[in-house]
């Protein structure tokens, strides 16, 4: 491009473009008249009454949350805390080498390997869910090697351990990208280096790789934590929804105690949630980039 | 150590196709448990096809897919459009707005539009499926298209509109055909995710609008049945058929390039 036709597509550029405005409307209509201002009903009904008939009456309490409080609520809020927190360090983990596995293989190789984490991925959520009780439960594959070994009548359905692998099976692939994302624009020079300086397998990975894909890593908590609380099929299908979670409680609340306040409340506690982790993310994000900026300059 | 983690990554390999190989073996199986495998058969397949009610929840699924990815698509192409056109202020603010569906809870956005259709008195039906499912179908299809868009060199519509082309013209003879294969993209990933939906379903659907996936979670709660994994393996093929109409560089460029 020579310096006169960019000189004219910069001018054109900075022509404001009305036209391209209002393509831009039905995109931000739906994006706040589906999302962004349900979702401020949501917020407005948390301090609200409920009625006997599903409905809510007028007034402010603040009732819904200090209910949260409850052995009912809070149990399976803090349940539902601890199961997202493991889940999210298995899959970090398992997503972590997995994805170290596919950046060292040859570029070819990288693409065949992306597909086999993209179709799992995209198959339905349900089926990735029942696949695990033909496999797992009583009468399945499973319990028939073990019926061998003179273990009947065993089952691993309904169990929490159960929920847990369902949970690291759906979330998995969602981890491997980001955390492949990041990890593939690493310099491989930077590990090679590593090592000939005498850098463990440990050292090149807590010095070197570890630091360079934390963008991804924390991508991926991101991407996991938040929407395994949001679960609800995987405990009453896997766990024989003994141990329910966040999402359990909200779909119980709207559907069959049709209480509304109290499981708009439950959601802000979601919401809010979220918002903390994006923050949190948000900060060490900063934090990795600057202290990655200083070394680069005492370096220099 | 790298030896131990190629182990554990081959691992990881076998971990994602186990239940997918488990799935597609077992719908053939003639026993009509899973404790045994008696030999091959497509009776699970047959009972499916002269199940009434699922295959009515079937047509109501591909019908509120079909809408979803249609009204998602073309949301998505004037926003990609538009956007890779504007360079003013709120660039980044826009594009937060279009990604917060992805962001923001599925369930928490599902209540959020039932609490809104309550009060509105809208009854429950394909309707609210429909705006339920293109909330979280719209971001998808935008992201894809946008990558597209910007891919796209803007001597290209100048020259059209330079040339004397209206506006629809440039759209249907310069960007339609350079943004096809992203439209196919965009079509299919926002149809998938409307099919296989099950939380904006769980609340937006009405009586007599059971969806596919609200039929399948209910029948699993009384327990597996044969022609559930026949279900599943069909389903397994349509996810392999339409992640090979996407393509695999498209689909790595939206899973791997976008969150990079």
């Amino acid at each position: 491009m020579t310096a006169t036709t960019r000189a004219i597509h910069l001018g054109r550029q900075e022509k404001p473009k009305r036209g391209s405005l209002l393509l831009l409307i039905p995109g931000i209509a739906s994006v706040v008249l589906l999302g962004v201002l349900p979702l401020f009903i949501v917020a407005r009904n948390s301090f609200a009454v409920a009625d006997d008939y599903g409905g809510i009456t007028d007034g402010l309490t603040l009732e819904n949350y200090t209910k949260l409080l409850d052995p009912v609520y809070s149990k399976t809020l803090l349940f539902s805390l601890g199961l997202g927190l493991l889940n999210t360090v298995v899959c970090l983990v398992i997503g972590y080498l997995t994805s170290y596995y596919i950046v060292s293989r040859p570029t070819n190789r990288q693409g065949f390997l992306l597909l086999l984490v993209i179709i799992p991925f995209w198959t339905d959520f349900l089926v990735r869910t029942f696949a695990w009780i033909t496999i797992l439960g009583s009468g399945g594959p499973i319990a028939g090697i073990l019926g061998i070994f003179g273990i009947a009548g065993f089952s691993v359905i309904p169990s929490n351990l159960a929920v847990i692998l369902g949970l690291l099976y759906s979330f998995l692939p969602t981890a491997i990208f980001p955390i492949y994302a990041s990890m593939r624009s690493i310099d491989p020079s930077l590990k090679e280096a590593a090592t000939d300086l005498g850098a463990s397998w440990w050292g090149v990975h807590r010095r070197v790789i570890l630091p360079l894909s934390s963008p991804g890593i924390l991508g991926a908590a991101l991407l996991t934590f938040i929407p395994t609380m949001g679960v609800f099929v995987i405990p009453v299908l896997l766990g024989g929804g003994k141990d329910p979670l966040v999402g359990n409680l909200i779909v119980t609340l709207y559907t069959e105690f049709r209480n509304q306040p109290m499981g708009a409340a439950v959601s802000m506690v979601l919401l809010v949630l979220m918002l903390a982790s994006m923050a949190l993310v948000g900060l060490a994000l900063k934090r990795s980039s600057t202290k990655r900026s200083s070394t680069k300059k005492t370096e220099a | 150590m790298d030896r131990i983690v190629n182990g554990i990554a081959r691992g990881v390999f076998v971990f994602l196709y186990i239940p997918i190989v488990a799935v597609i073996v077992y719908s053939f199986n003639a026993a009509g448990t899973n404790t045994r495998f008696d030999g091959l058969t497509l009776q699970w397949y047959v009972e499916l096809f002269q199940d009434a009610s699922l295959m009515q929840t079937l047509r109501t699924s591909a019908l509120v897919a079909v809408i979803t990815a249609t009204v998602a698509t073309i949301i998505g192409i004037m926003f990609a459009l538009g956007l890779a056109r504007y360079r003013g202020r709120g660039r980044g603010a826009l594009l937060a707005l279009i990604a917060l569906p992805l962001i923001v809870p599925e369930i928490v956005l599902g209540v959020a539009l039932l609490s809104v259709f309550s009060t509105t008195k809208v009854p429950l039906g394909i309707l609210t499926l429909v705006l339920g499912h293109l909330i979280v179908s719209l971001p998808l299809a935008t992201l894809v298209l946008m990558s597209s868009a910007a891919m796209l060199d803007p001597s290209l519509p100048e020259a059209a509109t330079d040339l004397g082309c209206s506006p629809w013209q440039t759209f249907t003879r310069v960007y339609f055909p350079l943004l096809r294969p992203a439209v196919v993209a965009a079509w299919l990933l926002s149809f998938t995710t409307s099919f296989s939906n099950i939380v904006m379903s769980t609340f937006l659907s009405g009586v007599g609008s059971t969806t596919l996936p609200l039929k399948i979670y209910s029948s699993l709660k009384t327990g597996l049945t044969p022609s559930i994994n026949a279900l599943g393996a069909l389903l397994i093929l349509l996810t392999l058929v339409i992640v090979l109409l996407v393509g695999v560089s498209q689909m790595r460029r939206i899973l791997v390039e976008s969150r990079g």
